[in-house]
């Protein structure tokens, strides 16, 4: 029921389901939009994985069927799907209620928008990262954990002078004999007291 | 991903009754940023909350999902974005799972309502959050962030990944929790888990992998990066700085 086999969106283009032709968000992704027949759900694809489920002030004030709508596209649906919702004066009062259910039951992004305009403008952004993702150029993505790796000698030194009567250099005198913090936890209290004296190999040992 | 069974409906009306309470903890910051919050976790809905210095994150409502709060103006300007994307990726190093709440500005007295000239810039750090598998939430005060709060501690619950051991360790006790604290990228939430689930340092250190994960309640890949990290065979030339030569 959500679309007949994949969808193939061209680059940085949107493909947009026949019923918002001539609409306000049409108009104004003009250039990027390519329509199709068929779309069922989905509103607006924005690559092979992600679709838009726009949300309308009038859907949310004629009552549920737009609720339907959204939990028969989950179940059918392995898509990728972001909600847009228009959240206006007359539909604020529904949002909380949008939102358990979008986002916390159905697990699926919302986004509020105050009207269609901003809905286009948040297409346009949702585009050009989708492209970069389709593109692997992904490292402009501000928020992915890039992965570099890092030194863990300061961290061991670190927490090794958590250690009740360990300062730093006795956690290097530690770290330096026994090599690492499961070593270390490894040791007989007489090897200790070779490094750190009775007192703090006492200490180290009960800790 | 989908969340099968009941309708939170159904158990929200009395998550206070039933057994221990939920468990959220509040970094000490939220004290004077989000007091309301906080107040309404504890009063309206009976969380316990347990403010401590977390440092990275606003709020860990279980054992994988850290909640930042943020006020919709920070969104909105440019010269927040590198530490906004600091911050994240912070948590992305010690958390499955991340939300941001984005909270409508609170209207000074005096002020008539701040009208939102929403920006492409805004639009683009939406964009850039979804794409990034960051949950968002939207609320209009600091009562509803409070109820997000709870909804998303309830769900948690329910996919057994809630808080449910001692928050306040004391003496000795303390003094390990600040060891753990100390290791890179393990969460307040696992520091504590490692606390409660091991008897010593040593039997953390002599752990497998899988025994971390299920006494940490850590993923595979955290686990073994503290696993990593117990292990690691320190060589001091790595050090950054070069220390003063020590008379032996």
């Amino acid at each position: 029921p959500v679309t007949a086999g994949s969808i193939v969106v061209p680059y940085g283009h949107v493909i947009g389901n026949e019923k918002w032709r001539g609409s306000e968000v049409a108009q104004r992704l003009q250039g990027k939009l390519i329509f199709e027949d068929g779309l069922g759900l989905v509103d607006f694809h924005l690559s092979n994985r992600t679709c838009i489920l726009l949300i309308s002030e009038a859907d949310l004030v004629a009552g549920d069927e737009f609720k339907r709508r959204l939990v028969r596209f989950r179940n059918a649906s392995s898509l990728r799907g972001i909600v847009i919702v228009e959240k206006t004066q007359i539909s604020d009062q529904y949002y909380l209620g949008i939102q358990k259910l979008v986002v916390l039951e159905l697990g699926m992004v919302l986004l509020p928008v105050a009207n269609q305009g901003e809905a286009s403008q948040l297409i346009i952004q949702l585009v050009s990262f989708s492209v970069r993702e389709q593109s692997r150029d992904r490292g402009t993505n501000p928020f992915l954990c890039k992965q570099h790796a890092q030194l863990a000698e300061p961290a061991v030194l670190q927490t090794v002078q958590q250690i009740p009567g360990v300062g730093k250099t006795k956690a290097l005198l530690l770290l330096q004999q026994f090599g690492s913090i499961h070593q270390l936890c490894n040791v007989s209290i007489n090897e200790l007291e070779e490094v750190v004296g009775q007192t703090v190999a006492q200490q180290i040992y009960t800790f | 991903e989908r969340i099968p069974g009941p309708s939170l409906a159904g158990i929200s009306r009395g998550p206070v009754d039933q057994g221990p309470s939920l468990c959220v903890l509040a970094d000490s910051r939220e004290i004077c940023s989000g007091p309301e919050v906080i107040s309404c976790l504890r009063a309206e809905h009976g969380l316990r909350v347990q403010v401590c210095p977390l440092g990275s994150s606003d709020y860990i409502v279980s054992n994988r999902l850290a909640v930042d709060r943020l006020l919709q103006s920070e969104l909105q300007s440019p010269g927040n974005r590198n530490r906004l994307s600091q911050r994240l990726r912070r948590l992305q190093g010690s958390f499955e799972r991340i939300c941001v709440i984005v909270e409508t500005d609170r209207v000074r007295p005096g002020e008539t309502s701040r009208f939102f000239q929403r920006t492409q810039h805004y639009d683009g750090v939406l964009s850039a959050l979804v794409q990034a598998g960051i949950r968002i939430l939207f609320s209009s005060r600091q009562e509803e962030t409070a109820a997000l709060l709870k909804d998303l501690a309830l769900v948690e619950h329910r996919k057994g990944a809630a808080i449910q051991v001692p928050t306040e360790p004391e003496g000795h006790r303390r003094d390990i929790l600040n060891l753990y604290l100390s290791i890179p990228n393990l969460s307040y939430g696992a520091a504590l888990n490692l606390c409660h689930s091991f008897g010593s340092v040593a039997a953390v250190a002599n752990s497998s992998v899988p025994a971390l994960a299920e006494g940490a309640r850590l993923s595979r890949p955290q686990a073994e990066e503290l696993h990593r990290f117990l292990h690691h065979d320190f060589d001091l030339q790595l050090l950054p700085q070069p220390l003063p030569a020590k008379g032996k």
